[in-house]
């Protein structure tokens, strides 16, 4: 090849070639770079090559190319863009390469057309900065929803999740060696009195007087604490305080709550409970949020069971009522699994001829350690957790079948059998279905079974109580009002109910030997039972006075132990006749 | 991607300001303080070259810009980077956390604007300013016929300008291995070093650059400054050293042979010569 072929080859290479003197100025140029840029040779010769470059390659060739060049002697496939004349650009990969030249240090520069490249990357980088943006836009919708998931709408305190989640994250990060002796700690806030302004007030008062509450407890509060609505009328203050601080808060959440609130003209005072626990830190396993909770929990009801307005702490070593509740639900869900459960049965008698009309079905429990407990050792554990309707269902069936039996062994005929209802199953919907499958799977007729409900159970939802019994009543079970005279029964109710007898509370019958006032009460209410067309039925008969008294006053039917404790079906004395 | 120093490792020092902003010390531990800053779209790495020359008779201390280098970028936060006096509170930062006295502070490009803010805040920490290849505002003001090198054209594309060449910024994060002709024996390390940086922080390190006029500032300064000028500084014409000069009561301008935005890379003997002839005598 000549010279002239060289000289040929370079200005028609595929790629711009320049060579830079050692301040950067161009000292040659070829024909391919005067073609992209529409300059000429000469008005490029002596020119900084960077002016040819924009603001950001200029910045980028600076202060990264050439240092970097000077350093290594080269520069590899920078992606920048050259402005032409008309002020065009022409994406280019840069690469150089520093010489020693006849005349000192020189720069050998090459740019190759990137126009597909340089699309490629706009592309990418559009793309990043849409994911960038979308990404912003998912973290946003994710914080306003978590905003809304963990938040009480009625008044903007966080929810029980919202709690949780706090509790856990101060648990998480608190440490024993803080040296102020500040832990996370639960202010457990319950009112009293908020029921009453709800049914008397309305559910829009009783939503103004949580908000009004929830003020309260937000200004009664440090900030920097959590504070929450737990459920109903339940709120929680999280904060990390001493034991003292702690005390300080409740003081001040008591005080300002205990300040009368105006509803539609009304004052109303409502007065809290607060109970107090401060975590264990480090907090030790998983549940240590939830054991924090209940632990505060129970110090309120302790706090409350002392009268209202005031607080307890929990202190280590108090028992734990949750924990041994929840032990007790177990053991029971697994009793009636393995036959644990025994019903008794307590006779009942008719007052004038002293002749067995009936039995009361009474659940026993044969604890594998404890011994055969009473149903008060279980009941209200099984009725707030739901297994009553697994317990009352099998009772039930036990004691129908029971009742046939007895019918198939000589047992007196048409004998009676009385079962009770709780107030969970009596809401069950699936109740009259289960008693009429029961019934007619047994083959007892509806009307030798008498279900008794309390007075309390029924005035929890009288209207829904109504329709309960209403249904039972046409399947033609007998229903009797159990425990009568101690809820507070409205006679505009208990006139609606359908029921068929009446079941005066065993605290007049024993009383009434010896107090005019529960025998003027036991007079009234058999009284009130026969104007209704109702049988009068005395519990808890445990003397041969009590049975003469009650016999003079008309009474109908008794139980209690001056006739039989309640006993297996086994040992029933038949036929009872009393004397 | 990890980087060797110029001899051996050198340790960042404890202490949490020294170890968000990876503050490393080499030298005398005994004499005299010069604290290094480096300039824009680098690290500490740049200062490598001068090392030798100092290294016997002062305690030199490093350390990356924040969001640059190994500084801890998780702790970077935009808004309060988004103007120059956060950055000179880490200068101010590392004087206390180090308890740094009557301290020679030599700036490179960008942080030599920080390096005046620090000095106004806290003239008592400073002994003197070394300004390498600075500006107080990159734009031409035809009212005042100041000439900073760009146009108001250049500047309207400045927010958009790292975009346009975001992959080369990104890409010039890995290291590259090259062949050095003469044979600098720290040129390969070097080349991975001064290219650590993400270009989103770039970018607004730039934008801060471009839009703030750091003129008003220059009179409030009372430190001794020296302004060290190379030819052929693309960023920096010489007009703009002349008014440094100009400004800053006490300064000392010195034009050096050496071409270019970083002559402490280009021509590190003859930069360090250059600051070390002017330091202030002890």
């Amino acid at each position: 090849m000549t010279q002239r072929d060289y000289a040929e080859l370079w200005q028609r290479a595929p790629g711009g070639h320049l060579l830079l003197d050692d301040d950067g100025l161009i000292t040659a140029v070829n024909a391919t770079f005067t073609g992209w840029t529409g300059y000429t040779a000469e008005e490029l010769l002596g020119t900084p090559f960077p002016k040819l470059l924009p603001i950001g390659d200029r910045v980028l060739y600076t202060t990264h190319s050439l240092p970097q060049l000077m350093v290594s002697g080269r520069i590899a496939e920078a992606s920048v863009q050259v402005v032409g004349r008309d002020g065009s650009r022409h994406p280019a990969l840069l690469s150089a390469t520093r010489v020693s030249g006849p005349d000192g240090p020189e720069t050998q520069l090459v740019l190759v057309d990137a126009q597909q490249r340089r699309r490629y990357e706009e592309e990418l980088l559009a793309a990043r900065r849409r994911a960038e943006e979308s990404e912003a836009r998912i973290t946003r919708a994710e914080a306003e929803l978590a905003e809304l998931v963990h938040h009480d709408s009625l008044t903007g305190l966080l929810n029980r999740p919202g709690l949780l989640r706090a509790l856990h994250d101060r648990l998480g990060a608190a440490r024993a060696d803080r040296g102020d002796g500040a832990v996370p700690t639960v202010l457990f806030i319950d009112l009293d009195g908020f029921k009453t302004v709800n049914d008397d007030l309305g559910h829009a008062s009783g939503d103004e007087l949580l908000q009004v509450v929830a003020r309260r407890i937000r200004s009664a509060s440090r900030a920097g604490a959590d504070v929450a609505r737990f459920a109903g009328d339940e709120f929680v203050v999280l904060d990390d305080v001493t034991p003292s601080g702690a005390a300080r808060v409740a003081d001040r959440l008591l005080d300002l709550l205990a300040e009368p609130v105006v509803l539609q003209g009304v004052e109303v005072v409502v007065t809290a409970s607060v109970g107090i626990c401060s975590a264990e830190v480090p907090a030790s396993g998983p549940d240590a949020a939830e054991l924090v909770l209940r632990r505060a929990d129970n110090a309120m009801y302790r706090a409350k069971a002392q009268g209202s307005g005031r607080w307890t702490a929990h202190r280590p070593g108090d028992s734990d009522p949750g924990a041994d509740r929840l032990v007790l639900l177990e053991q029971l869900r697994s009793g009636i699994r393995q036959g644990q459960l025994r019903v008794f049965y307590q006779p009942r008698l008719h007052l004038p001829t002293g002749r067995l009309s009936g039995v009361e079905a009474l659940v026993r429990w044969e604890h594998p350690t404890r011994g055969l407990l009473q149903p008060g050792a279980f009941i209200d554990a099984a009725e707030q957790s739901g297994i009553i309707r697994e317990l009352g269902a099998w009772v039930l069936a036990e004691a129908v079948e029971q009742a046939v039996r007895w019918d198939a062994t000589g047992g007196p005929a048409g004998l009676q059998v009385a079962v009770n209802l709780s107030a969970r199953q009596l809401a069950d919907t699936d109740l009259v279905p289960l008693v009429a499958r029961t019934l007619a799977r047994a083959g007892l007729p509806a009307a030798r079974l008498v279900l008794e409900i309390t007075e309390t159970a029924l005035m929890s939802d009288p209207d829904a109580a109504l329709r309960s019994l209403q249904a039972l009543k046409e399947l033609g079970v007998l229903l009797a009002v159990d425990d009568f005279g101690t809820g507070f029964s409205s006679f505009t109710y208990l006139k609606r109910f359908p029921v068929d007898e009446l079941k005066i509370d065993r605290s007049f019958v024993t009383g009434m030997t010896t107090d005019p006032g529960d025998h003027a009460i036991v007079a009234s209410c058999v009284h009130l039972a026969h104007a209704m067309g109702l049988v009068a039925v005395a519990e808890g008969v445990e003397s041969a006075a009590e049975c003469d008294a009650l016999r003079a006053l008309g009474a109908d039917q008794a139980q209690g132990y001056f006739f039989s404790r309640p006993v297996p079906a086994d040992d029933m004395p038949l036929p009872i006749v009393v004397a | 991607m990890s980087v060797e120093s110029a001899t051996e490792p050198v340790e960042v020092l404890p202490g949490p300001v020294a170890q968000r902003l990876h503050v490393t010390s080499t030298g005398d531990p005994d004499r005299p303080v010069l604290l290094l800053a480096h300039g824009f779209g680098c690290d500490q790495g740049m200062w490598d070259g001068v090392l030798p020359d100092f290294g016997a008779d002062h305690r030199v201390v490093r350390y990356d810009l924040m969001g640059y280098g190994r500084s801890d970028v998780a702790a970077y936060d935009p808004e309060h980077y988004s103007t120059l006096d956060a950055h000179a509170a880490d200068i101010l930062a590392i004087c206390a956390e180090l308890d740094l006295h009557d301290v020679t502070l030599v700036a490179h490009s960008v942080s030599t604007m920080m390096a005046l803010l620090a000095a106004v805040r806290e003239p008592g920490r400073f002994r003197q300013v070394v300004l390498v290849a600075a500006s107080p505002y990159f734009l031409e003001d035809p009212a005042t016929g100041y000439d900073g090198g760009f146009s108001a054209a250049d500047m309207a594309e400045v927010a958009g300008a790292l975009d346009s060449n975001y992959f080369t910024w990104a890409e010039a994060m890995a290291p590259v291995i090259m062949g050095t002709p003469d044979a600098p024996e720290h040129g390969e390390r070097l080349t991975a070093s001064f290219c650590r940086v993400d270009p989103d922080v770039a970018r607004q390190l730039l934008v801060v650059m471009f839009t703030t006029d750091f003129r008003p500032l220059l009179p409030r300064v009372t430190t001794p400054t020296v302004v060290v000028q190379s030819r052929a500084d693309a960023l920096v014409p010489p007009s703009v050293g002349e008014h440094l000069h100009a400004h800053l009561a006490g300064s000392t301008l010195v034009q050096l042979e050496a071409v270019g935005h970083c002559p402490h890379i280009s021509a590190p003997e003859e930069t360090a010569a250059a600051i070390r002839a002017h330091l202030l005598p002890r």
